[in-house]
């Protein structure tokens, strides 16, 4: 998938090429509004990246841009200017969605995933896991034709997000910006993480242990999926 | 006590002072008028008659062979006596007297003169009877008694009016400056008509400091405003080449454990960066207030969020909320954060096996959800500072904060204009009630 990456800062930029780069996709990048609204005149992408604060261009004008010359193209604002009204007015203009700055990495490109899921319609998304069957789409887990229905909502965030992220460590802090992240609050720590994968490994033991959900020792939890 | 209702009771109490020193003074007062006018009306009589005397001779007035000659009016009000004076000395002087006159003893005004004659020596007396003097007195007395009270009702009435009229551009500054506004929302500047200058003084002086608050207020906001959201791009930078440097194979698990401990200062940054942001839009009112939520959903959300940090102190958790109310007019997002950061400071500062409880109900026509805990409590002295941004009691040290928990709970509040009011006694627990305006619930 192509990319266009819209960042004034260039070691932003960069780190947002790194990354993406990393999860397969094609990436372009451009630090002004200009040569931006050249590239979108000129070429197709299946994601535009905009962030709203150049220096020489307002972000919104833009996307304007993009809807009209890359109309398949999926365009997330990102943005430090987190005003309630810019969100409103993005999201009218046509964004797909909106990412105020300063955002994990992870959670970009598990917006970008879901934002893909959603605007395509892909088939049923399920992964299996050990016998235990996740269904990403309809947010179940069952073992064997077994519906396990005690897992609450947060736990199944979480699994979804290991998964989404399979075979990498995340780390207590990504978890916790990832399912705590909109709620403003005054802890800077949070071990919640661990309570909330322990209660998940005890409702999985029932069925079958849960190997695939590791625990790596100082770091943090990945899911691990063989091949 | 307003200054308005001071001036008036002074100036009543003044003037009645004075009409009271008067009406004690008024008899002895017309009594003096009148002896003098008494008096000279007797030296005017006594010149009279010594004039006549001087060219007409004694002789008209008292007979030949006769020694005295008295005259006097049917009533004996007054009267005038002539008659040879064996006494030595001169005398010349009013004074009060009783004289017998046919039988009644009357008092007298009276005038005694000497004068020669004929060679010989007169003594001159004109009276008038100190009735006929007194007559004139009581009428005298309630006349100026009348005018007096009416002269003072007067200026009492007057005072009154005036000092209204001159006091009326006090009452607007007070009323308009200081009243009506809500600090620090003072809103523009309307002129207080006055010409008095003092006032004008005041309310130009009021104003300017007003200002200056103002000023100084809408730079500290824009100054946390342009300040974390400056801050936002180089911690996402900070955060993006941590995040990309832990999930490369070739950095070993020791150099990993310090990009976690950079990653939690840098989670810590952005904490207290997001709220500083979150409390200065809110501040500067950019959030829209047009959500309704029924209040037992939005605490079930909060719990849903929190039930975790419950179930890991093995606090047991209770809401007795009426199912029927409506939160309107309010921003959910905020509301939610303001339970959260109430109830998660319940968690925060409870004991391991405690209570939380959450009792919505309608207090004398008021609408109250208050939080209580089973917690450590706020002692008397830090209780006043707590919802201080930065301010950390020695409680909390404990605890993994910032101080800005209560802070956020506080500008929250203040937006949707719901009212806080903190009890806690320490070692038993605190209770953080809430209550809100009418407008907000809908039932």
């Amino acid at each position: 998938m192509n990319v266009l990456i819209i960042e004034d800062e260039k070691a932003l930029a960069a780190e947002l090429e790194i990354f993406l780069v990393n999860y397969n996709y094609i990436c372009e990048v451009c630090y002004d509004g200009a040569s931006a609204s050249e590239k979108i005149a000129v070429n197709l992408y299946d994601f535009i990246l905009i962030d709203l604060g150049l220096p020489d261009y307002d972000g919104l004008d833009l996307l304007k841009e993009a809807k009209k010359s890359n109309p398949e193209a999926i365009c997330m604002i990102l943005t430090a200017r987190a005003e309630v009204y810019d969100r409103i007015k993005g999201l009218d203009l046509g964004a797909d969605d909106y990412l105020p700055k300063p955002f994990s990495l992870l959670e970009l490109q598990s917006r970008m995933q879901a934002i893909t899921r959603r605007k395509f319609g892909l088939k049923q998304n399920l992964v299996d896991l050990g016998g235990f069957l996740i269904n990403l789409t309809d947010r179940t887990i069952s073992y064997y034709n077994n519906e396990i229905n005690t897992i609450t909502k947060k736990e199944f965030d979480l699994i979804a997000y290991l998964l989404l992220h399979k075979n990498r460590t995340l780390t207590r802090s990504q978890l916790s910006e990832h399912i705590w992240g909109s709620i403003i609050n005054d802890d800077y720590d949070s071990n919640y993480i661990d309570a909330h994968i322990k209660n998940i490994r005890k409702k999985l033991n029932a069925y079958a242990a849960p190997d695939w959900l590791e625990t790596v020792r100082g770091l943090g939890y990945k899911i691990k999926v063989n091949g | 006590m307003k200054l308005k209702t001071k001036l008036t009771l002074f100036n009543t109490l003044s003037k009645l002072v004075i009409v009271t020193i008067f009406v004690l003074l008024l008899p002895a007062l017309i009594k003096k008028v009148n002896q003098n006018y008494t008096d000279s009306r007797l030296l005017k009589q006594k010149d009279k008659l010594l004039k006549i005397i001087k060219s007409q001779g004694i002789k008209s007035y008292i007979d030949a062979g006769e020694n005295s000659a008295s005259y006097y009016t049917p009533l004996k009000e007054d009267y005038v006596s002539l008659s040879v004076d064996s006494m030595p000395g001169n005398i010349d002087t009013i004074k009060n007297e009783k004289r017998k006159l046919e039988g009644d003893t009357i008092e007298y005004r009276i005038l005694s003169h000497n004068f020669r004659a004929d060679d010989k020596k007169y003594i001159l007396e004109v009276a008038i009877s100190v009735d006929a003097i007194n007559e004139t007195t009581r009428p005298f007395q309630n006349i100026a008694f009348m005018i007096l009270l009416g002269m003072i009702l007067l200026t009492i009435m007057a005072d009154q009016l005036y000092s209204n009229y001159i006091l009326r551009p006090l009452g607007q500054i007070i009323k308009t400056k200081l009243i009506a506004h809500k600090f620090p929302n003072f809103g523009s500047y309307e002129k207080v008509e006055t010409t008095t200058s003092d006032f004008e003084y005041l309310d130009i002086s009021i104003h300017k400091m007003i200002e200056t608050i103002e000023n100084t207020f809408q730079k500290e906001r824009e100054f946390i405003s342009n300040a974390s959201h400056e801050l936002m791009t180089p911690i996402s930078i900070l955060q993006s080449k941590i995040e990309n440097m832990f999930g490369r194979d070739d950095v070993v698990d020791d150099v990993k454990t310090r990009l976690l401990e950079m990653q939690r200062i840098l989670n810590r940054l952005k904490s207290i960066t997001k709220t500083l942001l979150l409390i200065s839009q809110i501040e500067n009112e950019q959030f829209l207030k047009e959500d309704k939520i029924p209040l037992s959903e939005l605490l079930q959300e909060v719990h849903d969020e929190i039930s975790i940090r419950l179930q890991d102190k093995n606090i047991s958790y209770e809401a007795i909320v009426p199912e029927n109310w409506m939160l309107v007019n309010v921003n959910k997002f905020l509301l939610f954060n303001l339970f959260f950061n109430l109830i998660n400071n319940a968690v925060k500062y409870n004991r391991e096996n405690g209570t939380i409880k959450i009792v919505a109900k309608e207090e004398n026509g008021a609408y109250t959800v208050s939080i209580i805990d089973s917690g450590i409590g706020i002692s008397t002295e830090d209780l006043p500072f707590i919802f201080n941004r930065f301010k950390k009691m020695r409680a909390s040290l404990q605890q993994d904060s910032f101080g800005l928990g209560l802070p956020i709970v506080k500008s929250i509040a203040g937006f949707h204009e719901i009212k806080i009011e903190v009890e806690s006694e320490k070692d038993k627990g605190s209770t953080f009630k809430l209550i809100f305006p009418a407008f907000l619930i809908e039932i």
